[in-house]
């Protein structure tokens, strides 16, 4: 039940992922593609903690704190330093 | 008894956190405006890893994970809500009011 679940859930995020990075190709607009970013950013680390959960694979939780920092602090470091074209 | 709560409780976060990363998704595709993609995206940003935390403190095994995902779940509590903000101002200098 539990490997279910989590197997579920992990293919279900990479859809969803693809579907976001379809945007950041296409985007017209920087805005588009940063949005883009964020959901991918908070979608990988949702998948991390899940991974991290299972059996046997507990140092993922501590990749996933990680991540988090670095993908707030990118995300703010593109919004100053690029401009819109 | 416990059991059979808890599998169905587990079942139905499941499914909710799959329909708020869908309508996420989705949204960012289907609004013209381009803060009408951001109130969408937010729902993709912010509450659909919070109830995959949830899962996860569901289905964890020992407390050692269990207080990591909370020390997560305090961060991205934080973070996240103000990583749209700084979107939405950068929308905001770059394009200014949308005319309707």
């Amino acid at each position: 039940m539990k490997n279910q679940i989590t197997l579920f859930s992990i293919y279900f995020i990479l859809i969803c992922i693809a579907l976001a990075l379809f945007r950041i190709f296409v985007g017209p607009k920087t805005s588009d593609r940063l949005m883009a970013l964020a959901v991918i950013s908070s979608l990988v680390l949702a998948m991390l903690v899940i991974l991290g959960v299972q059996d046997g694979k507990s140092p993922y939780l501590d990749v996933a704190l990680l991540y988090d920092i670095f993908g707030f602090l990118g995300i703010f470091a593109i919004s100053r330093l690029i401009k819109e074209k | 008894m416990f059991n059979i709560l808890w599998n169905i409780t587990v079942l139905i976060i499941t499914f909710l956190s799959a329909i708020f990363t869908l309508l996420g998704v989705i949204g960012l595709y289907r609004f013209k405006d381009n803060y009408a993609r951001l109130q969408a995206s937010s729902l993709a940003t912010t509450t659909a890893p919070f109830t995959y935390f949830i899962l996860a403190l569901l289905l964890s095994n020992d407390w050692q994970s269990r207080l990591r995902v909370i020390v997560i779940i305090l961060f991205f509590f934080i973070s996240s809500p103000i990583t749209t903000q700084i979107i939405a101002r950068y929308i905001w200098k770059s394009e200014g009011e949308t005319e309707r």
